[in-house]
C-alpha cells in the first residue's frame, strides 16, 4: 500500500467514526443555523424599537412565528456527543443542568406564545410583549452560552 | 579603615534610599476641610451606583454565581478575582458598622474612592478602580456614599488578598500611584455638553478604561491606547476596541451603542456576553440621556486600530 493510499485509508476511517457529526444534520450546525435565523428575525423588531425602521405588524408577527418554530425545535439539538467541537458556543451547563436549560427554553417559548396571542398592532403594543422574549434570549445566553472571543 | 568608610557610606546611601522610598510611597490624601460644601443626595447617588458598577464586584455571590436582581444591593463582598498578580478578594462595602463601611466619614470614603487610601492610611490595590473614580466630581462621590448608606447592612468580613511578590508589598502601590493615578481627562478636546457628560461617565464612574485599555508591564494604563481594546484580564480572548476604529463598533451608530447598553443587543441582534453582561445590566439602569452621552463620547474619540 502506497503512502498516499494509507493516508486516505486513515482519512476514510476517521470519517467513518465522525461522519454523523460531519454530515448536514450535525446538531451543532443545525442549532447554530437556527439561532442565526432567530437573530435575523429579531433584528427588524429591534430596528423598529430603535426608531430606525417603520413599524410593520406583519413583519413583527412573522418574526414571532420564526421564534415559535425555533423554540419548538431547539431543545432537541443538544444530544450527548455534541458538547464540543465545530466552534460550538454551547456551554457545558446545558448538559450539567438540563432541567435549568429546559426551564430557560420554556421561558422563551412562553414569552413567544404570549406575544403571538397578543397580535400587537402598534409599536407601543409590541414593546411589552417583545421585551420578555428578548430578556429570555439574554438570560439563557448568560447561563448557557460560552463566549467565542 | 577604607572598608569601614565604604560600609558607612553604603549604610548612608541605604538609609537615604529607604527614606526616599518611604516618602515617595506615602499615601496622598484629600483633607476633610477641602471637601466641597455639598448636601449629599441619595437619589442622585443611585445613578452613580449603577454607573460605577459597584454591585458587579461587591454584591455577595449567590450560590457561587453573580448576584441578580435585588441581591445586587447586598454588598457583602466575597467575589474572588483570579488575576496574574494573585487572588483579590472583594471586601464588604455594605453599611454594616463593623464588617462594612457604615462608620466611614465622608472624607474617608472620598479618599478610598479617589485616592485609593483606606481609613487607616494604607494603599488599596488598583483592582479597585480608584484610578478611574478619581475623575468623578466629588459631589457624585458624596451622593454615592449617601445612597450606599440606605442599603441593607451585610455581616461578615472578607479574607485578605493572596498576592505574589512583589505585588504583596502594599506600600509599593504608592510608587505605582505616582505614575498612574492621574485625574486629568484621558480624551480631552471638543467638549460639547453631551460628550462631557459621557466623558465623566466613561472615564470616571463607569471605569470603562480599566478593561478596554491595555496595560503596560507595571499594570498601568497605556494612555495612547485609550479604549483601543486589551487582553481579557479574566481569561482568554480580548476585550474589544470601543473607539470608532474598533472592528465591530465602527459600524455602529450612536443609537446602536445606546440601545446595546440599554438592551444588551448588538445591531446584529446578538446578545452581550462575558463580563460585559453585568456592566450592561448596570448601564440599563441609567437614563436614556446618560446612555446617549456615553455613545456620543465614544463616537467623539480618536479612531484607533
Amino acid at each position: 500500500m502506497s503512502y498516499l493510499n494509507s493516508r486516505s485509508l486513515v482519512a476514510v476511517i476517521a470519517l467513518a467514526f465522525t461522519s454523523p457529526l460531519l454530515a448536514g444534520d450535525d446538531p451543532r450546525h443545525e442549532r447554530h443555523e437556527l439561532m442565526e435565523g432567530v437573530g435575523d428575525a429579531a433584528k427588524p423588531i429591534g430596528e423598529m424599537l430603535k426608531g430606525e425602521r417603520d413599524f410593520d405588524a406583519g413583519v413583527v408577527m412573522m418574526s414571532f412565528e420564526t421564534f415559535d418554530k425555533a423554540a419548538a425545535q431547539f431543545g432537541d439539538l443538544f444530544p450527548p456527543g455534541s458538547e464540543t467541537g465545530e466552534d460550538t458556543e454551547a456551554a457545558p451547563a446545558i448538559w450539567e443542568d438540563r432541567a435549568g436549560f429546559d426551564t430557560a427554553l420554556a421561558t422563551w417559548s412562553d414569552a413567544v406564545d404570549a406575544a403571538i396571542a397578543a397580535k400587537p398592532q402598534t409599536l407601543e403594543e409590541t414593546k411589552p410583549v417583545a421585551g420578555p422574549i428578548f430578556d429570555a434570549c439574554k438570560g439563557c445566553h448568560d447561563d448557557y452560552r460560552i463566549e467565542d472571543e | 579603615m577604607l572598608i569601614s568608610r565604604i560600609l558607612r557610606g553604603g549604610v548612608v546611601v541605604l538609609v537615604v534610599a529607604a527614606v526616599a522610598a518611604w516618602w515617595i510611597t506615602r499615601p496622598q490624601m484629600i483633607a476633610a476641610a477641602d471637601l466641597p460644601d455639598h448636601r449629599p443626595d441619595p437619589v442622585a447617588g443611585e445613578r452613580i451606583f449603577w454607573a460605577a458598577g459597584c454591585a458587579s464586584c461587591h454584591a455577595r455571590p449567590v450560590n457561587g454565581k453573580r448576584a441578580k436582581g435585588d441581591d445586587k444591593l447586598l454588598l457583602g463582598g466575597g467575589l474572588e478575582l483570579d488575576t496574574p498578580y494573585g487572588v483579590f478578594r472583594v471586601p464588604n462595602i455594605s453599611p454594616h458598622a463593623n464588617d462594612g463601611i457604615g462608620e466611614w466619614t465622608p472624607a474617608e470614603f472620598v479618599n478610598a474612592m479617589q485616592r485609593g487610601v483606606s481609613p487607616d492610611g494604607r494603599h488599596y490595590y488598583p483592582s479597585f478602580p480608584y484610578t478611574s473614580y478619581a475623575r468623578m466630581p466629588i459631589g457624585d462621590v458624596l451622593d454615592l456614599k449617601a445612597y450606599l448608606d440606605t442599603l441593607p447592612p451585610v455581616s461578615g468580613r472578607i479574607e485578605a488578598h493572596s498576592l505574589g511578590f512583589p505585588w504583596s508589598v502594599r506600600r509599593g502601590v504608592g510608587a505605582w500611584k505616582r505614575l498612574y493615578l492621574v485625574t486629568e481627562p484621558m480624551a480631552p478636546g471638543a467638549s460639547p455638553t453631551l460628550v462631557e457628560r459621557g466623558r465623566l461617565l466613561v472615564e470616571g464612574a463607569g471605569h470603562c478604561g480599566e478593561c478596554h485599555t491595555p496595560r503596560d508591564r507595571f499594570g498601568g494604563l497605556i494612555r495612547d491606547r485609550w479604549l483601543a481594546g486589551a487582553p481579557n484580564p479574566e481569561g482568554k480572548g480580548r476585550v474589544p476596541n470601543i473607539t470608532p476604529g474598533g472592528e465591530n463598533i465602527s459600524e455602529w451608530s450612536a443609537a446602536d451603542i445606546a440601545y446595546y447598553l440599554e438592551s444588551g443587543f448588538t445591531p446584529d441582534f446578538d446578545t452581550v456576553g462575558g463580563s460585559m453582561v453585568a456592566v450592561q445590566e448596570n448601564m440599563a439602569r441609567l437614563s436614556a440621556d446618560d446612555r446617549a452621552a456615553i455613545a456620543a463620547y465614544l463616537q467623539a474619540l480618536p479612531a484607533l486600530h
